[in-house]
């Protein structure tokens, strides 16, 4: 499978889980598609299409949490933030994901 | 002239707009990807993460005050760069 058909499958995949979370996809399509292939390349690297912006830290527990889309373990944070970490989905009433922030205030104690 | 050191992932579009804003401004900084590193670099890395309080990178650190992810305006204050983000 070349890498287009893979970034369409795990496109097809992650719609279908984010959804019925309230996520969509980011409007932001160069993001989209950037995003999409450091998860194809992580997934032929570490078996699974782990988050491209967290850290693997040889913890399999740990670990599986970040495998995209990993909302529902970040869930509170990413409802907050109105986006995911990497902002590859963001809230489906979202119009303009420029003006979301990537972290919340350490005040708010999620981070 | 403060110190900066940006914590980032190869991998990551908000390590690269961070790694961007420091060199857009020719503002001397240095980076480490931690997916590239050596282990006990990545534990290091970790420490300063995790202290953060970080779900993930880039975490920024500008002298003593640590940034968790891509936040260009309080990069600017902490650099006290006049403009703000301009």
């Amino acid at each position: 499978m070349n890498l287009q058909s893979r970034k369409n499958a795990l496109r097809y995949f992650f719609t279908k889980v984010v959804e019925p979370m309230g996520f969509k996809f980011t409007p932001d399509a160069d993001l989209v598609e950037f995003v999409l292939e450091q998860e194809v390349a992580l997934q032929s690297k570490h078996g699974s299409p782990f988050c491209p912006c967290q850290p693997l830290r040889n913890e399999r527990a740990r670990d599986m949490q970040m495998v995209c889309p990993c909302i529902a373990f970040h869930r509170r944070q990413f409802d907050l933030m109105k986006r995911c970490w990497c902002g590859l989905f963001v809230h489906q009433g979202v119009v303009d994901p420029a003006l979301l922030p990537q972290s919340l205030p350490r005040e708010v104690g999620l981070e | 002239m403060k110190k900066v050191t940006a914590y980032t992932l190869s991998t990551c579009p908000w390590c690269r707009k961070t790694k961007q804003f420091f060199a857009e401004r020719q503002i001397p900084f240095t980076f480490i990807d931690y997916d590239l590193s050596d282990e006990a670099t990545q534990q290091e890395i970790l420490l300063e993460v995790d202290a953060a309080g970080a779900t993930g990178f880039p975490v920024v650190r500008i002298d003593d005050e640590v940034i968790a992810g891509y936040q260009p305006e309080r990069y600017a204050l902490a650099l006290g760069l006049s403009g703000g983000i301009q």
